[in-house]
């Protein structure tokens, strides 16, 4: 058979159209930087010099060898480059007037007697040298040298550091995350002043580029817990990570399961706490959210007051947590199944003022209850996405005019309404916003299964609930650790806190390499040697001896 | 899928206990009273011991035999066919005892909550909820079982300690019953008790997946003194309530015991549509175990690598078997006669393959 000749595939015009920086990286992989000014100005000038905001400033070195400065305006500290860039780079320095430097020498002189500024560093990689003015930093080419003068000048406007808006503490720090990954990883390090921390960074993302930093404790967290989550993060190829959100869902151990495997947190004492315990926290730069894992059920109704108030006080609160969270889940299905089923369990003198409250009600009690659970939804819905002015006024007129008025025109008795805003409240009380939305969600087949098979149906759903809970796992660790499968020292910290006194270890569901949390011995120590400095009695007998 | 060594001791006695309590509770007390009238919580004790005997063979041999479940060891000790033919008799058997607890409890439920309800929906929702569980590794079920187990024994002690207030102990004298030795329903009864235990024959699957098989004697005796404690106990708390001779006009003595206690405090008045509705996952344990037993040594009966493939299969099967027997008196003949006869695969068989092991000395790897 004859070949015909190919058709060459792309044509002109195509090429042109494609021309986007990326091909052009792609393109000028691996190459290097050449020592002619001219043909590196005109590789920089066609690469980015559409953009308005690309400077290139051209100037002499010592009055004498030509050179380019580059850099994007709006991402870097022009006074800076004002002060320690251009300055140095003109004048030569005092102590070495009047001498004559070779172009060899130049480089040297520069970088070790010119250049008072930190972070400079010398780089002939054009990808390198691309992608740093991309980040906001500053390259200075010189005619004649074949390495590019690469300075960090980056400069983002952030916002300050505030409360974390998702989990609000009475006592304890006040300080949260923010968008700049390096602000973060400085809360995260003044909170642990210690060689220990180790934080890796990669890139991820093709176009974003997004810098992710895995941070984990040396001699704490189990080596194949980072590896693992090393692995699941390289593997990820993605266009654009714009928040941890999206890497969530990349290294999550079951896609379709309405239960978050991976928790994230605002707090830096939070994630300092949960990498002490051995996890592994993942940062991304431009969200202020972390990633821990691995997670375990018992995570989403602990706040970090438990630890910084009394166990007992605190112990009792998480069990009240506890409750709101089953509440959310089962209330408004026992309630239809008991209504609809078997008023017989409820005592009588109740089942007849409910009789009564539902006598002008024309719907069953699963239609009453599903459209205020729906309206409800939409209300809590619309209050989010509602300006703050707004939403105030909006959440009252929901929750007291529509309720008044769906009872007194006979739409729903004024128990649904109780038992619906009850199971709301409920589900504000989770501190895990992710878990309280999974609940959320899971109320509804429960309230159809408790409409069709009454109480039978609610247990047939929550058992179908709990098989698939306790079939999942976070990288390896079984989603209800501690307690299925118990481990004695881990369930110290479920439902009752313990005293710290008494959680020496670890949790060893996560099998960390340094068990010891407390020192036994001190703590046995220290509750021998409790003195009373100011026992009354040791005082009068000093006043009887003073009087004698 | 690699093996899995994951099961603790303690999980082990909780997957035990879990599968044998199971809906055989609600009529326990009836054939307890119908073999020895006061005897009987003598006679459940008597069963305990006999069931546990069976239990016993069945650790020893799964301790002789670490890494292997019966459909695997039963090859090596009485050959490949005949192993092969125990081993479909124990596959079938349990598929029959998964859709008898299936229909039994569909029973319960549209006479007692449901009434209006077809039987058809609700065993299939049953057999439904157990098929999807089943697609589960051997740890997932060890979990499964170990959650469930708090759950199961605190509603049924519950009801015990409620219903003391209304018992009286003269009901439970004299203790040996009024019934002499040669009674047949008495031998029949005993066997028939035991019958309810059969579920403890889920220990040879469970053996090849714990972490150490040695302690497999030990679990065993746990589940089966916490499981055997519970049925005497129940027994015992019906007979001192009701008395022998009412508990033979009642079909299922321990739900009514459950209809005639209510919490203090009037929370709620009338605790049977509760405990009936809590009584679910006992049910579903139990049904869980039979059915994933079934699934799995079938699985390894044909050499398949994946069990899960068998979990939706087989469905259809083992419905149709829920549905033969015609009404409920025709269910419980078939339920007592099943039981009874189940006896020589469960407990008969393994015992058997022992006797063989000993002699021939045949001893799995360890």
């Amino acid at each position: 058979m004859l070949r015909r000749p190919r058709k060459p595939r792309k044509t002109a015009s195509a090429d042109v159209q494609d021309h986007s920086l990326e091909q052009a990286l792609e393109h000028s992989k691996d190459k290097l930087l050449g020592n002619e000014l001219t043909s590196s100005e005109r590789f920089f000038k066609e690469l980015l010099g559409l953009n308005n905001d690309f400077v290139m400033r051209r100037f002499h070195v010592f009055g004498r060898y030509p050179a380019v400065m580059c850099y994007y305006a709006n991402m870097v500290d022009q006074a800076l480059i004002n002060k320690d860039i251009l300055k140095p780079f003109m004048y030569v320095p005092s102590h070495l007037e009047g001498k004559e430097f070779e172009l060899g020498q130049l480089t040297e002189v520069l970088l070790n007697d010119a250049i008072y500024h930190s972070a400079c560093k010398l780089e002939r990689q054009l990808e390198a040298l691309v992608n740093a003015i991309l980040q906001g930093n500053t390259i200075v080419l010189v005619d004649g040298l074949y390495d590019a003068f690469l300075i960090d000048t980056r400069n983002i406007d952030k916002r300050s550091i505030d409360t974390p808006a998702t989990e609000q503490v009475i006592r304890g720090p006040r300080e949260g995350f923010i968008e700049l990954l390096g602000t973060n990883i400085s809360l995260l390090r003044y909170r642990l002043q210690t060689s220990d921390l180790r934080i890796r960074t990669m890139e991820i993302g093709r176009r974003t580029k997004s810098k992710v930093a895995v941070c984990y404790m040396e001699g704490i967290t189990n080596p194949d817990l980072v590896a693992e989550v090393d692995k699941r993060l390289s593997k990820i190829d993605i266009d654009a990570v714009l928040d941890s959100g999206y890497l969530e869902q990349f290294i999550e151990d079951n896609h379709y399961s309405p239960f978050p495997q991976v928790q994230y947190m605002e707090r830096p004492d939070k994630v300092a706490a949960n990498l002490l315990e051995g996890r592994v926290a993942i940062m991304v730069d431009g969200s202020p959210m972390a990633l821990v894992v691995p997670t375990v059920f018992n995570q989403f109704y602990q706040t970090v007051e438990d630890y910084t108030e009394r166990f007992l006080l605190m112990s009792a609160l998480r069990l009240a947590r506890l409750i709101a969270l089953m509440f959310s889940l089962v209330f408004p299905s026992l309630y239809v199944a008991i209504i609809s089923f078997n008023p017989e369990l409820i005592p009588t003198e109740f089942a007849v003022a409910v009789a009564g409250g539902r006598a002008g009600v024309p719907f069953p009690a699963i239609i009453e209850v599903l459209v205020i659970e729906i309206s409800m939804e939409v209300l809590r819905e619309a209050t989010i996405r509602l300006p703050q002015q707004v939403g105030g006024a909006l959440s009252i007129v929901g929750v007291l005019v529509v309720g008044q008025a769906a009872v007194s025109a006979g739409f729903a008795s004024p128990i649904t309404v109780v038992i619906i805003a009850l199971t709301t409240i409920g589900s504000f009380a989770t501190p895990a916003y992710n878990a309280a939305l999974a609940l959320r969600l899971l109320r509804f087949p429960l309230i159809i299964m408790a409409g069709i098979f009454g109480l039978y149906g609610v247990m047939i759903g929550l058992i179908v609930i709990a098989n698939h809970i306790l079939s999942l796992k976070s990288f390896g660790v079984p989603y209800m650790s501690p307690l299925v499968p118990g481990n004695f020292e881990g369930m110290k910290d479920t439902v009752v806190r313990f005293p710290f006194s008494l959680m020496r270890k670890r949790p060893s569901f996560l099998f960390p390499q340094d068990h010891t949390r407390i020192s036994g011995q001190a703590v046995d120590e220290q509750a021998d040697s409790k003195g009373s400095p100011l026992n009354p009695l040791k005082f009068k007998e000093e006043r009887k001896d003073a009087e004698e | 899928m690699k093996d899995e060594r994951q099961i603790t001791a303690i999980q082990s006695a909780a997957i035990l206990v879990s599968t044998i309590i199971g809906v055989g509770v609600l009529a326990l007390p009836l054939f307890a009273v119908r073999a020895a009238e006061s005897g009987a919580p003598l006679v459940t004790a008597v069963s305990v011991l006999l069931a546990f005997v069976g239990l016993a063979v069945i650790s020893l041999l799964g301790m002789r035999f670490p890494k292997q479940s019966i459909t695997q060891y039963s090859e090596d000790i009485i050959g490949k066919w005949l192993g092969r033919l125990g081993s479909a008799l124990l596959i079938g058997y349990f598929a029959i005892l998964s859709a008898l607890t299936a229909r039994e409890f569909g029973e319960v439920v549209i006479t007692s909550v449901l009434t209006r309800t077809p039987l058809e929906v609700t065993v299939i929702v049953m057999l439904l909820l157990a098929a999807l569980a089943t697609r589960n590794s051997v740890t997932t079920f060890a979990y499964i079982h170990h959650f469930y187990f708090p759950l199961l024994l605190f509603p049924a002690l519950l009801i015990v300690a409620l219903s003391l207030k209304n018992a009286d102990g003269l009901n439970l004298q004299p203790m040996w019953g009024n019934v002499s030795w040669t009674r047949p329903e008495l031998w029949e009864g005993l066997l028939t008790i035991t019958a309810l235990f059969q579920g403890s024959f889920i220990m040879t699957l469970v053996i090849p997946a714990m972490r150490r098989p040695e302690k497999a004697l030990t679990a065993s005796a746990w589940g089966m003194l916490i499981a055997g404690g519970l049925y005497v106990t129940i027994v015992a708390a019906t007979v001192g309530v009701f008395g022998s001779e009412e508990i033979k006009n009642l079909l299922w003595p321990t739900l009514e015991l459950a209809k005639g206690t209510s919490l203090p405090a009037n929370v709620l008045e009338r605790l049977d549509a509760a405990f009936l509705a809590v009584w679910v996952t006992a049910v579903f344990t139990t049904l869980f175990s039979s059915y994933f037993f079934t699934i799995k040594e079938a699985s390894k009966l044909f050499r398949l690598g994946d069990h899960k493939m068998f979990s939706f299969f087989l469905l259809p099967t083992v419905y149709v078997m829920a549905m033969l027997p015609r009404s409920i008196l025709h269910m419980y003949e078939i339920i007592e006669n099943v039981g009874r006869i189940g006896l020589i695969l469960t407990i008969g068989y393994p015992m058997l393959l022992w006797m063989i092991a000993l002699v021939r000395r045949k001893r799995g790897n360890r």
